[in-house]
């Protein structure tokens, strides 16, 4: 334990020092403010370009911008946040491995698995705080300009998509058990979710699968419920244990 | 006691023997030179020792505890110095120290006081600023420094000197002699003169297997058979000697009496002193360390 608290803090002091919290912090604040500005903007771009659109032949009647409308793009946008996220940390385990900062940490006692862990909590850490802080910063504006009670369980579609992204961290903490670099890592990760999209195109194993989390369009319209989640959300949460109790023994076995 | 027993290490990359039989022991408090050539093993044998590399025969115990794969010996035991230490860049040298003292569970009374005591060791007390503006001696020295933290009894350092300028080569020695009164210090090197300057014991590896391992005493009693060097003033005498000592060789114009003991001094000097043969020079050369790592290289 001493070990994992130890190896936690430096991990925060590596996030602080190396400026990507900042960075990430950013990515989160710019998403969660985005959302409503673009829902916002909207009806005053189509206004600025209805003259082009007149001499297409098109006619643009009035726009009318609802709480939904900054939610959509609030599902539209979270993802990059989280892309950002997952490269950023990546490399977070091959390339202590590949420099060798971990051995005389090693040889002091400290075990893999604590290294292992601590790195995975502090992702997590991010995370969280990163999706919750948008989600925040979106609900106020949205709250502020429109009604959010028009859009339906938007902090369980939230918590669809932080699962989400936990499972994609706990793919990075598996596939850097034995992959040698970031880039095979992110590929490794990239592969999973393609697998994941291969499989959904079966229309009996989407509700399943753990991209159904990402499906909030359905759930703020009111077309699913929350229930209809269950199955997905307990998959995702079982595949990410899993995948992280495989990466101890794996990591254990690692020639450093 | 033995600090550290290696017995028997195998181990093979593919088709490759890299260790075929290495076995040496290092006792308490002294210095261990590991020698041996490029690529001769060294480093994959410290990489066992500290369970880093996974053997294919042979038993490792440190302090009494068998070393396994995957796991280090329990903390607090070894110390190690890896030959370029790599360190957190966006840390000092403070910072790190804390760190691993964190690690190893040293309480943070005595830790403060004991990276105060290492960084003086290690002439870093003064430094303020991050590790990735370090040079390589500086790098090294922490490397020293961290090891220590948690006063191990065996500290291992893999070629802790080789890539130091002259100065740096010996601060590094210096601190390493300093440490001996703490711990066992086993170091690998292929530079001769320094284990020479501070180590006690020596293991000779070549061929994948310990050659030679003892103390450099051990060594001298082995090359006991000093030779004499001679320089005539007329090279015409030449001949007058080697015919009364057909044992010796002549090589650019000096005669070499191989294997020379203390009488065979005594009996070449009367020679020349009754035959009134004039002198240039008559040295003696004790086997060095290097003598015998050629020997035992086979070259």
């Amino acid at each position: 334990m001493k070990g994992f608290t130890a190896f936690f803090s430096k991990e925060v002091r590596e996030l602080i020092r190396t400026k990507r919290l900042m960075i990430l912090a950013a990515v989160f604040i710019v998403v969660g403010i985005m959302n409503p500005a673009i829902a916002k903007l909207t009806p005053k771009i189509i206004e600025m370009e209805a003259e082009t659109f007149d001499s297409m032949g098109m006619t643009v009647g009035e726009v009318k911008v609802t709480a939904m409308d900054c939610w959509t793009q609030f599902i539209k946008n979270i993802p990059m946040a989280l892309i950002v996220l997952l490269i950023m940390m990546s490399g977070a385990y091959t390339s202590e491995y590949a420099k060798g900062t971990l051995i005389p940490l090693l040889t002091k006692g400290l075990s893999r698995s604590a290294v292992v862990l601590s790195k995975f909590f502090v992702m997590l850490t991010v995370w969280s705080a990163g999706l919750w802080l948008c989600f925040g910063i979106t609900y106020f504006y949205s709250g502020y300009y429109w009604d959010n009670s028009a859009v339906k369980e938007l902090p369980f579609a939230a918590f669809g998509w932080w699962l989400f992204g936990v499972l994609m961290i706990s793919c990075i903490v598996f596939f850097s058990s034995f992959a040698g670099s970031a880039g095979q890592v992110m590929l490794g990760t990239g592969a999973a979710y393609f697998a994941m999209t291969m499989i959904g195109m079966y229309k009996k194993a989407a509700e399943y699968l753990p991209s159904r989390l990402c499906d909030c369009a359905s759930l703020y319209k009111g077309e699913l419920e929350p229930s209809d989640y269950f199955k997905a959300a307990v998959i995702t949460a079982a595949v990410s244990l899993v995948l992280v109790a495989a990466a101890l023994p794996l990591t254990n076995r690692r020639q450093l | 006691m033995n600090v550290l027993e290696v017995r028997d290490i195998k181990k093979s990359f593919g088709s490759k023997k890299v260790l075929e039989g290495v076995s040496f022991s290092v006792p308490e408090n002294c210095v261990f030179g590991f020698i041996g050539r490029n690529g001769a093993g060294k480093t994959t044998t410290m990489r066992a020792v500290l369970g880093l590399l996974k053997t294919d025969g042979g038993e490792i115990d440190v302090c009494g505890e068998r070393v396994s794969y995957g796991c280090t010996p329990k903390s607090g035991c070894i110390g190690f110095l890896p030959d370029v230490p790599e360190f957190y860049g966006y840390m000092n040298a403070r910072e790190y120290l804390t760190l691993c003292g964190d690690i190893t569970g040293i309480d943070r009374s005595t830790l403060k006081s004991r990276c105060s005591e290492l960084l003086e060791l290690v002439g870093l007390d003064k430094e303020k600023h991050r590790i990735k503006g370090y040079s390589r001696g500086m790098k090294q020295r922490l490397g020293i420094a961290q090891a220590l933290i948690n006063r191990p009894k065996l500290l291992i350092c893999d070629e802790p000197t080789s890539a130091l300028d002259p100065v740096g080569r010996k601060e590094i020695l210096d601190i390493l002699s300093t440490a001996k009164e703490q711990t066992s210090v086993v170091f690998s090197t292929h530079i001769l003169s320094d284990v020479e300057r501070i180590c006690t014991q020596v293991a000779f590896l070549e061929g994948g297997r310990t050659a030679f391992s003892g103390s450099i005493e051990e060594i001298h009693a082995m090359k006991s058979d000093t030779a004499l060097e001679l320089t005539l003033a007329r090279p015409e005498d030449t001949g007058r000697v080697t015919a009364t000592f057909p044992g010796c060789t002549v090589s650019e114009g000096k005669l070499i009496f191989p294997k020379a003991s203390d009488s065979d001094q005594a009996e070449l000097m009367a020679f020349l002193g009754a035959q009134a043969i004039p002198v240039m020079r008559l040295e003696r050369h004790e086997a060095d360390l290097e003598d015998l790592f050629m020997e035992v290289i086979g070259k």
